[in-house]
């Protein structure tokens, strides 16, 4: 009895142990390097700036690029796409005539996981030396000191003007607000569609102001066949996850901002987005409408305008040929819509910063640029290639570039992720039915974006 | 009265079991038809539930373009091959051992191996991975092998450990007393006698390495990528290319599907011979 006792002491304590000594080698698994950064950038504030100096330093000084092999980790949409890729990482490796080879690995989006992977892997030591990337990721890497500074190299590049200072700004805010880990490469713009023969009818202009716009929304609903129902609605509006983007159009329209949304000017902007919905003006389904259902609705002739990007251009132009068109949303007291953005970045661990950056400035203002916009039909960031026909002529991507000036990203906060997929959309729901006021609406949202 | 049994017969079994396999096979119909539907049709806003025309276009796809399904099919299967000739050779010998001789620390190691599968295998992911790299293991199938073991073994341990524990001692000391060495009995005696559950357990083996994704993300590359990468790849962030993606899931079951009908007999034997007691 005593001797069965003991055992099973002696299995809970070792079972004890096991799980303690799996956890501290899951917290400890970092290579030596990896560990030392991550204590440096976490053990005081005041070193933020020494270790800037440092890596300024040791880039500036670094030799001249010699020839090496660079590790390039992306993600593809689909089998065209990485074609696409592997065609410019062959361009590239054939003519930058500084013998750097670019080896392309292809991963999986796995739905957002695309980050985590990279995360683990460069935890565990993994030689990649640099990765297309999302903004979303930034505060993560930085945290543990994975991302190299490009402030220096960006500095210095020749190209340095071809990108907007907008875009600058938003890599600089998605970091740590003072030095730039990411490298622009291509955006998606968010716009609004509209029907212009709906517009036509409803005896209205494309709108120049956001109080035009409100107006062209009232308009555009009608009644067609006069049974008393409306048949067209003026805007599809976005209530289910994922509708904060043109919401935060509304709320910049009025002069209100992400970083107090409770200012009167704010609130104002949710009252508009509320007035629309308790007026009729949107499909009454808005609170529950996702991406899939405002295309569809806008694609089935529902409704009159909605916002999205250049993502579904194709589908609209093959559906309405002429009869789709569209324009930057408009500016009230302020202006701002949503970007979406893929990006590059260079690990703190790159043995050859100088080489990698090569690349991926060959792909945020070279050829790259230019081969990957045309492929993939993604708004560029460099400015030259913006200006080229291709882009000039297409409707839909100079109201992607049109509104890349005033485009911006929700805060990246720790609670944002949450924020976006769980309170907003049922907050604005409850706003929408009238449950709660625009101010409680606001106020909410603002508390749990800043808790 | 023959005419009323049949009626009931149809009613109780054959229309509950028409509709059970109407719910089971209809995902894999779907699967089928959505990787033999022409683009315009897959991604027209009518749902058709037969194609218009056929098309294999997206098969041949799968092997023509980046996916390069047909090494993600090689690299998928000595993988699985591999972690199962290691994990059957290894957890067979274990659970003989556990079974057959009274050690010091026997239950200790026992309960190791149960444990074991209690860590969730993320938690892995990262030493393994820091491991893998020092050893110059990484993008190699050796680096999967290795780790996929880590989760097989002990299962298999426990899963063989139940049947070997149910053969009676006799059956060797049989053989011991006809002039067998240990060793000799193993072989000649015990091992026949295991095989469906060695079946059932190798089955068990070779669909979860062939599966496996968590691991497979980690540690390989463009060239040692095994299907489920393959297919993941096909997933994109604004869309999923559902024709070579179905296609690719319709290859991919053929091999576990020839191999379940070789196996099928000896598998349900395998099963359901520790269950038992005599």
């Amino acid at each position: 009895m005593k001797k069965q006792l003991f055992g099973k002491r002696t299995m809970a304590v070792i079972t004890a142990a096991l799980m303690a000594a799996g956890g501290m080698t899951g917290c400890s698994s970092g290579n030596k390097e990896t560990t030392a950064e991550v204590t440096e950038t976490t053990s005081a504030a005041a070193a933020a700036v020494t270790v800037a100096s440092e890596s300024k330093e040791e880039q500036t000084t670094a030799d001249e690029i010699k020839p090496c092999e660079i590790k390039f980790r992306y993600w593809a949409d689909n089998t065209d796409y990485s074609q696409l890729m592997q065609d410019i990482i062959k361009k590239f490796n054939a003519e930058n005539g500084k013998g750097i080879t670019v080896i392309g690995e292809e991963s999986p989006w796995d739905g957002g996981a695309y980050s985590e992977n990279l995360f683990n892997s460069k935890m565990g030591g993994g030689d990649v030396d640099c990765a297309a990337w999302k903004l979303t990721s930034t505060p993560l890497f930085v945290n543990n000191g994975l991302l190299a500074d490009l402030t220096p190299m960006i500095d210095a590049w020749d190209k340095k003007s071809e990108i907007d200072d907008n875009i600058y700004n938003i890599m600089v805010e998605a970091g740590d607000m003072q030095r730039i880990y990411v490298m622009p490469w291509n955006i998606q713009v968010l716009y609004v569609y509209y029907r212009p023969s709906i517009f036509k009818k409803a005896g209205i202009q494309v709108p120049k102001t956001y109080e035009e716009f409100l107006e062209a929304i009232e308009k555009c609903t009608m009644d067609t066949n006069g049974d008393g129902k409306t048949d067209v609605y003026g805007f599809a509006m976005r209530g289910a996850k994922g509708g904060q983007e043109p919401w935060g159009s509304f709320i910049y329209g009025r002069g209100g901002s992400f970083e107090d949304l409770t200012t009167p000017e704010a609130v104002q902007g949710m009252q508009d987005f509320i007035d629309i919905y308790q007026k009729g003006y949107v499909p009454p389904t808005a609170t529950s409408d996702g991406f899939s259902e405002i295309i569809a609705n806008f694609q089935s002739g529902l409704a009159a305008m909605t916002i999205h990007h250049t993502g579904s251009s194709k589908d609209m132009e093959k559906l309405f040929g002429d009869d789709v068109s569209a324009f930057p949303f408009p500016k009230g007291k302020g202006q701002w819509t949503s970007m979406g953005d893929t990006e590059t970045v260079i690990f703190e661990s790159c043995e050859n910063k100088k080489a990698a950056f090569e690349w991926v400035s060959y792909l945020a203002a070279g050829e790259g640029q230019k081969m990957w916009c045309e492929g993939t039909g993604n708004v560029p960031v460099s400015k030259s290639v913006q200006e080229s026909d291709f882009f000039q002529n297409d409707r839909f991507m100079k109201a992607s570039i049109n509104g890349q000036k005033f485009a911006g990203i929700v805060p990246i906060l720790d609670t944002t992720t949450e924020w976006i997929s769980d309170l907003w959309p049922n907050t604005v729901s409850q706003a929408l039915t009238g449950s709660i006021t625009a101010k409680q609406c606001m106020q909410t949202l603002q508390d749990g974006l800043y808790k | 009265m023959r005419k009323q049994v049949d009626i009931k017969q149809i009613v109780c079994v054959y229309l509950p079991l028409v509709f059970i396999l109407l719910f089971l096979l209809f995902p894999f119909y779907w699967t089928f038809i959505t990787s033999v539907k022409p683009e315009e049709e897959l991604y027209g806003m009518v749902v058709t539930y037969w194609p218009e025309s056929i098309t294999f276009g997206s098969y041949s796809k799968l092997f023509t373009t980046t996916v390069n399904f047909l090494a993600a099919i090689k690299n998928s299967f000595i993988v699985a091959a591999l972690t199962t000739l290691v994990s059957l050779t290894a957890s067979t010998l274990a659970a003989y051992a556990f079974s057959r001789y009274r050690f010091t620390g026997r239950k200790i190691l026992m309960c190791t191996f149960l444990c074991n599968n209690m860590f969730p295998t993320v938690l892995l992911l990262i030493p393994l991975y820091s491991i893998m790299r020092k050893l110059g293991l990484l993008y190699t199938h050796t680096s999967l092998v290795l780790s996929y073991t880590t989760f097989t073994i002990p299962f298999s341990v426990w899963l063989l450990l139940g049947f070997l524990n149910d053969l009676p001692m006799s059956l060797e000391e049989a053989a011991l007393v006809d002039g067998c060495n240990r060793g000799v009995a193993f072989v000649r005696i015990i091992l026949p006698i295991l095989g469906p559950c060695l079946v059932a357990t190798g089955v068990y083996i070779f669909m979860t390495s062939w599966n496996e994704y968590t691991f497979a993300v980690m540690f390989t590359n463009t060239e040692t990528r095994t299907i489920p990468v393959a297919l993941k790849s096909l997933i994109g962030q604004l869309g999923v290319q559902w024709d070579l993606l179905t296609a690719g899931g319709i290859i991919t079951i053929i091999p576990v599907c020839v191999m379940f009908f070789f196996a099928q007999k000896r598998l349900v034997e395998g099963l359901t011979a520790g269950a038992v007691k005599g």
